[in-house]
């Protein structure tokens, strides 16, 4: 059954977390990520879920950790603001391997900023937001459709690795009424975490086997654990035996790189024969794709490598795609933050260069192929 | 015929309810926050509850690490932050009979905002909002209950700040069960978690609670026992013609149920706007 | 059959006491019974004082009714019922019943506030009375004593034991069953009106089976002392204890001590009245205490 329709971005963001079985939804009103809790506002008494707004940012991201402790699928989303605010129940969902997902509509900042306009800087704090080491997954759709799929694969990385997934998309996107195909997935590709089974005695909700995940201890199914923000044993309960910190933070922060492949997902547009490539992800890999093709017809080779899960940052994709080319070029809306990891994975096997737009405005399809152009002189 | 049964106390073990591996537990001795569990535990023990649907949710301070001994499904939250985790905890999880254990920091300065939208959204969980006066975990600050004059390490010359009376506060946020009692009562104490966790709808038990190492000390309140002792005579039980003289000093204080009303219960209430969309639906 | 309330004072009124702790119903009791009046054509007068009316604080509320009634209050030793919802509520009032006809009805049910065991010098008794059943019903005309919470509770609602007495009670008093039982529904929670009504019945039924005569004293009291005979066992868990000293300075019999590691222990077990202050009051769940009791002592 073919399901087009026209679709906002938001929307497709709540169609994909329904569709990914997200049965709960705490948020707070924010521009310009609002619509998300409209309609989830709409469509999830109709699931059988429950929706809340809750009375601030900082509430509605316990609301979904919590949610989420009792089994449950869950999600909130916010913009600039709200993303910070969210950051300390966000640190707690990392700490005690709660799954849940975290949309993040971006726009322009520092402070309240630019509530109505696109930006790219919160790059770096949805990778680094909470304080301390901590494992988290950003992913970052460039179209309404692939709002719509890395929401759902959202949910799956979330419930199978136990971990807090990030959707971070700007502004643009966010906004943008596109004729997508919204074919819900098929059963057996929707993830749902593992949950304890077997005995209650000495049973140990942090010990984890060879994949490094531990089930999911679910309340009400007997086994009564203890979970904490605290550095934990793999009992649950609070330890500072340097030995049992250590283990437990090599396997917290180690699970994402144990399933690195799960996890990785780039877009390659041209890389091969390129002569620039060109690293970019949301509203601007959309203005990328165009300038490739009109530079392609004006006889200068460039491509594109787009990290579609942002951290962990596809360093070998990076690697492989920057290989012999002449330059790199990273356009971004913000002042300079995307480049900073290229840089540092590229480590000067290439040079690397910014176009950096932070007044509000989308970054336009020429002003890519100039920057190109000039680094092809 | 005349059959004498002794009180239920005597099957009341509070080793049934706690994690006995983790004892003894890390409250400095004398701290009434002991007491004040053993008095939770009670009540969950008469009424029934089944520990493997209790979920007991906490914050941060000595008040959020207590929650750790009770063997249920305890969650050990951010600071400030239990009633909001709870919220979710809850309407997820509607099957569990969820209780929020909380200190006054926790819950009257830096999680104020959760704790007067969780009285007026009366979703159905019980708050024990364990009133020591200060913040003990971090060495005895001044806290939104600290008393007019006290001493506290951030209250070097005594405490200067009018303070919080979280019940009239919870009242005029629209809590449909409020009530506070303290420590020496442990039976009312006992009695108040009862008629709170039985009531459908949010509940605010705020319990007076001594500090007796660090609020005790640098006070010169007197040993634990005195301490505990001198509950009696700031206590006043409610409905008596001794009212508080000044709403923003509880001391003393009242006890008593406060507050008792039948509002719609948050879940209750969503619960029939999913069938009310579903039936629409169809 | 049972004791029937006097009027002993000759004027045409008869006074009922009812007292209990907070949260137990006496006002339910003495509202039921001031209805019944009423309804009857008598005048009743009704008083009461809740000033302590939350749960576990003192309440009591006097009934007085006849062809004319002019002080709402009974005066001391006057009272013809005394229905007592708490045994040491029932003790602290005796005083009221008329000590030639009186009838006193209790539940033995004790609910014991800390309170009750503090200033009080050593071997001195405890402010909670230890008068047995049969020492009081010895000291009364009339006296039914009995585990009303207990029965309620078999019912399925200890809080219907008010009502238990209150059928206790109504074999004392010239009204129907029926008009008992129609005004007992109108202040009962409608959920509660069946366990309500099965309580009122069970405590008639109760009375019948007592067969008290009149002025004697029940002969069922020599089943009663179960809880002297009850013996207090104790476990101090000294890894748990960290010698706040609480339980030592509560205790009102001077029972416990610190020993030189500061650590809680009993020292004087025979003086034990096992009032269980210590055990409550205990912030590190050191204390537990136990009582032995006979099986079940049967009449």
């Amino acid at each position: 059954m073919s399901t087009l329709q026209n679709i906002q971005g938001n929307a497709a963001c709540a169609a994909g977390a329904i569709a990914a079985g997200c049965r709960f939804y705490a948020g707070y009103p924010i521009t310009p990520s609002s619509e998300i809790a409209e309609q989830m506002a709409a469509r999830l008494p109709k699931v059988g879920g429950t929706f809340i707004q809750m009375e601030d940012e900082l509430g509605s991201m316990a609301a979904t950790v919590g949610a989420s402790l009792g089994g449950v699928k869950a999600m909130t989303a916010t913009s600039g603001p709200g993303f910070s605010l969210k950051q300390e129940n966000l640190g707690y969902a990392a700490m005690t391997e709660t799954p849940c997902v975290i949309v993040n509509v971006m726009r322009g900042g520092p402070s309240t900023g630019l509530p109505t306009r696109p930006a790219q800087a919160d790059i770096m704090q949805a990778r680094w937001g909470t304080h301390g080491d901590h494992p988290i997954i950003v992913l970052a759709p460039h179209t309404v459709r692939e709002i719509f799929e890395e929401t759902i694969r959202a949910f799956n990385l979330a419930e199978a690795l136990r971990v807090p997934v990030v959707v971070l998309y700007d502004e643009t996107i966010g906004h943008l009424v596109e004729t997508v195909d919204l074919t819900p997935p098929q059963p057996e590709d929707i993830v749902t975490r593992t949950f304890a089974s077997g005995p209650a005695e000495d049973y140990l909700p942090y010990a984890a086997g060879e994949d490094m995940i531990p089930a999911f201890p679910r309340p009400g199914d007997g086994y009564r654990t203890h979970t904490t923000g605290l550095t934990h044993d793999e009992r649950g309960f609070p330890t500072q035996d340097p030995q049992k910190v250590d283990a437990f933070m090599k396997r917290l922060l180690g699970k994402l790189e144990r399933h690195a492949k799960m996890i990785e997902k780039t877009e390659s547009v041209e890389v091969d024969d390129a002569q620039v490539l060109i690293v970019t992800m949301g509203t601007p890999a959309r203005a990328a794709k165009t300038a490739i093709r009109q530079l392609r017809d004006e006889g200068i080779r460039a491509g594109l490598l787009r990290p579609v899960t942002l951290w962990p940052f596809p360093e070998a994709a990076l690697r492989a795609a920057a290989k012999g080319k002449r330059a790199v070029l990273v356009p971004e809306m913000n002042a300079g933050q995307l480049i900073l990891e290229v840089q540092r994975v590229l480590g000067g096997a290439a040079p690397v260069s910014g176009l950096n737009v932070f007044n509000g405005e989308p970054i336009a399809p020429q002003q890519i192929a100039q920057a190109v152009k000039e680094l092809v002189k | 015929m005349n059959e004498i049964k002794v009180t239920s106390a005597d099957e009341f073990d509070i080793r049934d309810w706690l994690r006995t591996d983790l004892m003894p537990h890390f409250m400095c001795p004398g701290c009434g926050h002991g007491i004040a569990l053993r008095a939770l535990l009670w009540a969950c023990h008469e009424l029934g509850i089944g520990k493997d649907r209790l979920a007991v949710v906490s914050g941060i301070g000595c008040s959020g690490r207590t929650g750790a001994y009770i063997d249920a499904n305890t969650f050990h939250t951010t600071h400030g932050r239990p009633l909001a985790f709870a919220t979710g905890l809850k309407l997820a999880r509607p099957d569990l009979t969820v209780i929020v254990i909380s200190g006054d920091g926790d819950s009257l300065a830096i999680g104020g905002n959760h704790l007067i939208h969780a009285c007026r959204r009366n979703l159905d969980m019980t708050l024990v909002l364990l009133n020591n006066e200060v913040y003990g975990m971090t060495g005895g600050q001044v806290s939104p209950t600290t008393s007019a004059e006290r001493f506290t390490t951030t209250t070097p010359a005594g405490n200067m700040e009018p303070v919080f009376d979280a019940c009239k506060l919870a009242e005029g946020a629209g809590a449909s069960f409020v009530g506070r009692e303290a420590t020496l009562q442990t039976p009312a104490l006992k009695d108040l978690f009862k008629a709170a966790i039985a009531h459908k709808g949010f509940s605010l038990t705020e319990v007076i609670s001594d500090c007796t190492e660090i609020f005790g000390r640098k006070n010169a309140l007197g040993s634990s026992p005195e301490m505990v002792l001198k509950q009696k005579k700031v206590m006043i039980p409610a409905h008596t013609d001794n009212r508080v003289p000044e709403p923003f000093k509880p001391h003393p204080f009242e006890t008593g149920v406060f507050v008792r009303q039948e509002r719609p219960e948050y879940g209750e209430v969503y619960e029939a706007l999913r069938a009310r969309v579903r039936e629409k639906g169809k | 059959m049972s004791g029937k309330a006097k009027n002993a004072n000759g004027d045409g009124v008869t006074s009922v006491l009812v007292v209990g702790v907070g949260g137990q119903g006496v006002i339910m009791v003495s509202k039921v019974l001031a209805t019944l009046c009423q309804e009857h054509g008598l005048e009743v007068k009704q008083s009461e004082v809740h000033g302590m009316a939350k749960r576990g604080g003192a309440v009591f509320s006097h009934v007085r009714f006849g062809r004319q009634v002019h002080s709402p209050v009974i005066p001391a030793g006057e009272a013809d019922v005394l229905v007592a919802l708490e045994w040491a509520e029932g003790l602290r009032w005796l005083h009221y019943l008329n000590p030639e006809t009186g009838v006193f009805i209790s539940d033995v049910r004790k609910i014991i506030p800390p309170f009750a065991c503090r200033d009080r010098g050593r071997g001195v008794m405890p402010h909670y009375a230890r008068s047995t059943p049969r020492d009081v019903l010895e000291k009364v005309s009339v006296g039914y004593a009995m585990d009303a919470t207990d029965t309620a509770a078999r019912l399925g609602n200890e809080r219907a034991a008010n009502t238990v007495l209150l059928g206790i009670m109504s074999t004392t008093l010239p009204f129907s069953e029926n008009a008992w039982l129609e005004t007992i529904e109108r202040f009962v929670p409608p959920k509660t009106r069946e366990v309500n009504r099965a309580a009122f019945l069970a405590g008639r039924e109760w009375v019948k089976d007592a067969t008290v005569p009149q002025g004697e004293v029940l002969p069922q009291v020599e089943v009663d002392p179960a809880l002297p005979q009850a013996r207090n066992v104790w476990d101090i868990n000294p890894a748990w204890c960290k010698g706040c000293d609480i339980c030592v300075k509560f205790c009102p019999e001077r029972c416990l001590k610190l020993d030189a590691e500061g650590k809680a222990v009993m020292v004087k077990p025979e003086l034990c009245t096992g009032c269980r202050l210590c055990e409550m009051l205990c912030p590190d769940f050191a204390i537990r205490l136990s009582k032995e009791i006979p099986e079940k002592v049967s009449s």
